[in-house]
């Protein structure tokens, strides 16, 4: 496959949606190759625009019953709250371009319970079979259309999720061969009724963020990767100046980014800010590292800096933990020596190499 | 393919082939045809929506439309069952679906399975799984194979089982979910 460069900024968005398709291609072999656990693959057809404002209304002679119109609004407001990134937005508008249906006219095949289009940057379709509706394997119960859900009923929220997260171009998640990393996708290769575990999320899954911070961006540069990822970051560290006389003063500044790979999609080269790094420091010569602590937040996104007194030689280093609570991997520095210079007062200066004084 | 060699192989897959191109003309009617939107309540709505979404209307597994190709599942000297379809993605659209049960076929234990989708529609990884027949929420599925095309494996043991096989399309068309029941001997 032709490597494709991902921009990440803005003012390359006509870039990346132009490869959009190539994305959805790299993500689904990067996916499918492993067969297992990883982001949702991405469809074809690209992303929507950043945070753009998809707007829906009821289908015109296919509106849905009030339980069933709280359901998929319901669905819209966790699409928006859970989607951890700048994907798409969904809003209810009566005069909306997206339309949702509910019923007989649903294109959803024979075997069906909901099924979407989406037309970047237009906009989506989507739709939910009837109550009672009879298919081949079995009659169509919504949960909501009860007071007190049966089992085999299906979660209408949740179906409508799943739906919203194919609008946002999230493929079926690629599980593990015994399902059991189910609850990390609400977008399923199939659908789960009651009782049954998974069966009335109403939150996107790990997997499925992944995949929208991939399609998306993150909403900030403080925002957390989903545990799902598992991203290579890299570390630079500069020291300024590089050179002090004794007990003079280097201010060191790390810089921590993702690293810049095709495979991250827009998340390639994003800075990190927020996060614990950590300034590590040692007399040149030996091989033992002494922590000097946290390192505070720089003047730019992704920036940490810490000043440091030397009286020799010194070698310093900084170190990024990678953290459970993200799909962050840890990184250090390479090394960064700042040399200390023997300075004599002026007077003294004949035929000496030493530096003057100031 | 290690079991097939010589002229066996080359005829079976000239009988895939026949196969294939038979569902495309006028062979079983597959479900995409059934759910045609043009031919259910409303169908002038729906299909201005549809084209307004980008999506036309074409045979199933064609890129136009509406629905991924045709699988049928084949057993060595056995008559080939066309899959049920379930969840896919596909042109711009896609579907949710339970764990279905599946199309009956009868086939010997161990014995090669081999899929087959029409259209000339390539497979860039596939997956199958089984579990007991009856049983629809995936829980303790068993992994029958996978990897790169071509979609074989071998039968599970005695028994009735309901096995789908997740097929991820070449190209980055989709991917597709098909079941059969197997009642194994």
């Amino acid at each position: 496959m032709t490597p494709i460069r991902h921009p990440r900024r803005s003012g390359r968005t006509a870039r990346w949606l132009a490869s959009g398709a190539a994305v959805a291609i790299a993500l689904s072999v990067t996916v499918v190759g492993a067969l297992a656990h990883g982001p949702d693959p991405a469809l074809s057809g690209g992303p929507f625009g950043q945070n753009q404002d998809l707007r829906f209304r009821w289908r015109s002679g296919s509106e849905p019953p009030t339980a069933i119109k709280t359901a998929i609004t319901s669905a819209a407001a966790a699409s928006n709250a859970g989607r951890a990134s700048k994907a798409a937005t969904f809003t209810y508008d009566a005069s909306g371009s997206s339309p949702v249906g509910y019923g007989i006219g649903a294109t959803c095949g024979v075997n069906g319970l909901a099924c979407f289009t989406r037309s970047v940057p237009t906009g989506f379709t989507l739709w939910l079979r009837e109550q009672g509706h009879v298919f081949d394997w079995g009659t169509m119960k919504w949960c909501q259309m009860y007071t007190t859900p049966p089992n085999g009923c299906y979660d209408a929220q949740m179906i409508a999720l799943d739906e919203l997260g194919h609008v946002e171009g999230l493929g079926h998640h690629v599980n593990l061969g015994d399902d059991s990393d189910y609850v990390d996708a609400i977008v399923q290769t199939y659908a789960r009724a009651k009782p049954v575990t998974g069966w009335n999320m109403h939150a996107y899954g790990r997997c499925d963020v992944a995949t929208l911070q991939i399609l998306y961006d993150m909403p900030s540069w403080t925002a957390r990767y989903s545990t799902c990822l598992d991203l290579a970051t890299s570390l630079t560290l500069v020291a300024d100046p590089a050179a002090v006389p004794a007990y003079g003063t280097t201010t060191l500044t790390a810089t921590l980014k993702v690293v810049d790979s095709d495979a991250y999609g827009r998340l390639g080269g994003d800075p990190i800010a927020g996060r614990v790094v950590t300034l590590q420091r040692r007399t040149t010569g030996s091989t033992t590292w002494v922590s000097m602590g946290a390192m505070a937040a720089g003047p730019t996104a992704g920036t940490y800096v810490l000043a440091q007194q030397l009286s020799s030689d010194t070698e310093f280093r900084a170190v990024f933990h990678a953290s459970t609570a993200e799909g962050l991997r840890g990184s250090t520095s390479p090394t960064v020596a700042v040399s200390v210079y023997r300075c004599i007062p002026a007077p003294s200066q004949n035929g000496s190499s030493a530096i003057p004084c100031i | 393919m290690p079991r097939w060699s010589g002229r066996g192989a080359a005829v079976t897959i000239l009988c895939l082939s026949q196969l294939a191109a038979a569902c495309t003309a006028s062979g079983p009617r597959s479900s995409a045809t059934r759910s045609d939107p043009t031919a259910s309540a409303g169908p002038t709505k729906v299909v201005s929506e549809t084209q307004a979404a980008g999506r036309t209307q074409g045979p199933s597994g064609s890129p136009a439309s509406l629905e991924p190709p045709v699988a049928t599942l084949v057993a060595e000297g056995g008559d080939p069952a066309t899959g049920q379809l379930g969840s896919f993605t596909w042109n711009g659209g896609g579907s949710d679906s339970p764990w279905l049960p599946g199309t009956p076929l009868a086939v010997g234990s161990g014995e090669r399975l081999t899929v087959a989708l029409a259209d000339d529609v390539g497979v860039s990884d596939w997956e199958a799984r089984r579990v007991p027949a009856g049983v629809t929420d995936g829980i303790g599925a068993v992994r029958l194979g996978g990897g790169r095309a071509p979609v074989t494996f071998a039968a599970p043991g005695p028994g009735a089982w309901s096995v789908q096989v997740t097929v991820r399309f070449a190209g980055g068309l989709g991917s597709a979910v098909y079941y059969w029941r197997l009642a194994v001997r």
